[in-house]
């Protein structure tokens, strides 16, 4: 039975949904919030170039927090992903923990922890040995066990903030496997063992995922639930290994648990530059989002090209598929040159983006990951650019457009007056 | 001889099982380490870096080579005896501090040895002083880090400041490689070259050491 306060929530998002959708596709009526604004920029044509981040360990670095803190107190994690995203003005940002680490977390993988960056798999210590470790391995209680608590109530922070529900956050099965496994194991049981591969899959997906992902969706009501998955990604695995051991498995999960009104993905991947043909793994990235959401209309979702990816094989091509399969794309800001600069540099960079990958609609540009330590001028100088030259319709002469850095208050100054307390 | 094919082929299809039986197998009827490292181990990773890099072999493919090929030198390196095997030159590599990710890092490792290279393997999470003090203590010829992480990447430059302090800067070629380096950013720190992948790291030794 879905509670009152659940039930508006749910009305509000079907109201920024369908004013979104309607405005991307030509009928501009009021001014887009930035959640508005990525949903027009998923379907169509917003007003401008929706800019979102990942606050992540950037924000954790700006507020002094310790990696423990961040990543397992609800609280300072939102306030801190919070304010980050507020102080340099993104359009939507998520609140984003370590997802792959959660459902392992709860599984009972060790984790190794260190002060300034997230948690990592033990790798020297997988989880599932033998054979008979899977067997004996229990699911997660799901909301209960490991970190899951600590997810759940961030998420519910995040949405009496925001008023919106999150984007829910899971890791994908293929990646839970190589992680609990070990990668070179689980390359074995594909190559050697693949009914054994096969059961470990079924496994994760059926009796891991979706009831994390049930418990996710009853607790928050998200309309989008983001499986992600680095490990399906070439040159890791072969694209053949994808279709026969990540694939099936996705789509279980997405039929399981999407709806008219959510759409389930897996993405993250990448290795366009590592396979002779960049389509090829286009391909397997559109596949694995096309079951996404019950209704038809309402698919794809995004694509999803990382730096090192576009880098190499180029923006055009990318965007040209993009457009043959009537998706939109996303693209990072590499971020190296964020901690780099200079500031000319990003905003040459963020102008290259707009121009070769944002056309007529349909795209969105991500700060993935802004490294700790970074100068808060090279964000906001990112921020700006994106917002300046991602106005649509996208200028003819966008090379010749001079660039305004804003005027901004030093982020100590800015979170005294604005800001919201982290302890 | 019947062992040095099946080792060979137990080895560059990625079958360390075999490997290692067979490498037993023949241990026990005499056959020397020397001769199963030279015919059997080297020859079988030198087949599966060739079907890798004419593209019949996929990564996957290389990478449990790569396993094979150290289940069998666990159960021989300790045989060998010195003068047994003559070396093109001593390197040493590691994943850099923070690091945990060692595949490539190990791919490479497997490779340099079938080029006849040592090869001393400092492991993952490698603190960056370590590798300042293993150049020392070796007297390498080639100093190797990896780092799949950007967020750990940054420790390749510490290293490159800690060896100019320590005064080996000059006496040792520095490669970096790994998932998040790049070619500006091993110029940038003034490396003296960089590995694109496992290929590409033993031709880069080879060049550096006048090999080639």
């Amino acid at each position: 039975m879905i509670s009152p306060d659940m039930l508006k929530l749910q009305m509000k998002v079907v109201y920024k949904l369908n004013k979104a959708i309607i405005y991307s596709y030509g009928l501009r009526i009021g001014q887009l919030d930035g959640y508005e604004r990525l949903i027009a920029g998923i379907y169509g044509k917003p007003d401008r170039v929706p800019v979102i981040t990942q606050p992540y360990t950037y924000a954790m670095g700006m507020h002094g927090l310790s990696a423990k803190t961040f990543f397992s107190e609800p609280e300072p994690f939102i306030h801190a992903s919070w304010n980050m995203a507020r102080y340099f003005g993104f359009d939507f940002w998520s609140p984003v923990f370590d997802f792959y680490n959660i459902e392992l977390d709860a599984l009972g993988q060790k984790l190794i922890w260190r002060d300034r960056s997230e948690p990592d798999v033990d790798t020297s210590d997988p989880l599932i040995k033998s054979q008979d470790d899977l067997k004996r391995l229990r699911p997660p209680r799901p909301g209960l066990d490991g970190r899951m608590p600590y997810v759940l109530d961030s998420y519910k922070r995040y949405m009496e903030l925001m008023g919106v529900p999150p984007m829910a956050y899971a890791c994908s099965p293929f990646t839970m496997a190589v992680l609990t496994r070990g990668y070179v194991n689980f390359i074995r049981d594909m190559r050697r063992n693949p009914a054994f591969a096969h059961r470990l899959m079924q496994f994760l997906s059926m009796e891991v995922v979706v009831p994390w992902i049930d418990k996710m969706v009853e607790a928050t009501g998200a309309a989008i639930v983001i499986m992600s998955d680095a490990w399906a990604s070439q040159p890791n695995v072969t694209v053949d290994m994808v279709r026969e051991f990540c694939l099936p498995y996705i789509e279980k999960i997405i039929r399981a648990t999407n709806s008219a009104l959510r759409t389930v993905l897996d993405t993250g991947s990448w290795g366009e530059r590592s396979v002779q043909n960049p389509r090829e793994v286009l391909d397997v990235k559109m596949d694995m989002m096309l079951p996404g959401n019950a209704l038809k209309a309402l698919r794809p979702f995004f694509l999803l090209v990382w730096n090192e990816d576009y880098e190499e094989t180029g923006i055009p091509p990318i965007r040209n598929y993009a457009e043959e399969r009537k998706v939109c794309l996303m693209l990072n800001v590499r971020p190296n040159l964020l901690e780099e600069g200079p500031p000319e540099a990003i905003v040459d960079n963020v102008r290259r983006l707009i121009k070769e990958g944002a056309g007529k609609g349909r795209f969105i540009l991500l700060l993935n990951l802004v490294p700790i330590g970074t100068p808060v001028e090279h964000v906001h100088a990112a921020v700006a650019a994106a917002k300046q030259f991602g106005a649509y319709p996208i200028a003819p002469d966008l090379d010749g457009m001079t660039f305004r850095m804003p005027e901004f208050t030093p982020f100590a100054e800015w979170a005294k007056k604005e800001g919201l307390p982290v302890d | 001889m019947e062992w040095e094919a099946g080792l060979r082929n137990a080895i560059s299809e990625g079958d360390e099982v075999m490997a290692d039986e067979i490498t037993a197998l023949a241990l026990r009827e005499g056959v020397t380490p020397k001769e199963l490292l030279e015919k059997g181990a080297v020859a079988g990773i030198y087949e599966a870096g060739r079907l890798w890099q004419e593209g019949t072999y996929f990564l996957p493919d290389i990478i449990l080579a790569t396993e094979a090929y150290r289940e069998v030198m666990k159960r021989i390196e300790p045989l060998l005896e010195s003068g047994d095997v003559s070396y093109r030159g001593k390197v040493i590599m590691g994943s850099v501090e923070g690091d945990a990710h060692d595949i490539g890092k190990n791919i490479v490792i497997a490779l340099l040895r079938s080029a006849s290279y040592e090869v001393i393997d400092l492991g993952s999470d490698v603190p960056l002083v370590s590798f300042v003090d293993k150049t020392r203590e070796l007297e390498a010829d080639v100093l190797g880090m990896g780092a799949y992480m950007t967020t750990t990447m940054r420790g390749m430059e510490e290293v490159m400041h800690l060896l100019r302090d320590a005064g080996l800067r000059d006496k040792v070629k520095v490669v970096v490689g790994g998932a998040a380096v790049t070619r500006g950013y091993a110029e940038q720190i003034g490396a003296d070259g960089y590995g694109e992948n496992a290929a590409a790291a033993v031709k880069l030794v080879d060049r550096l050491l006048g090999a080639v």
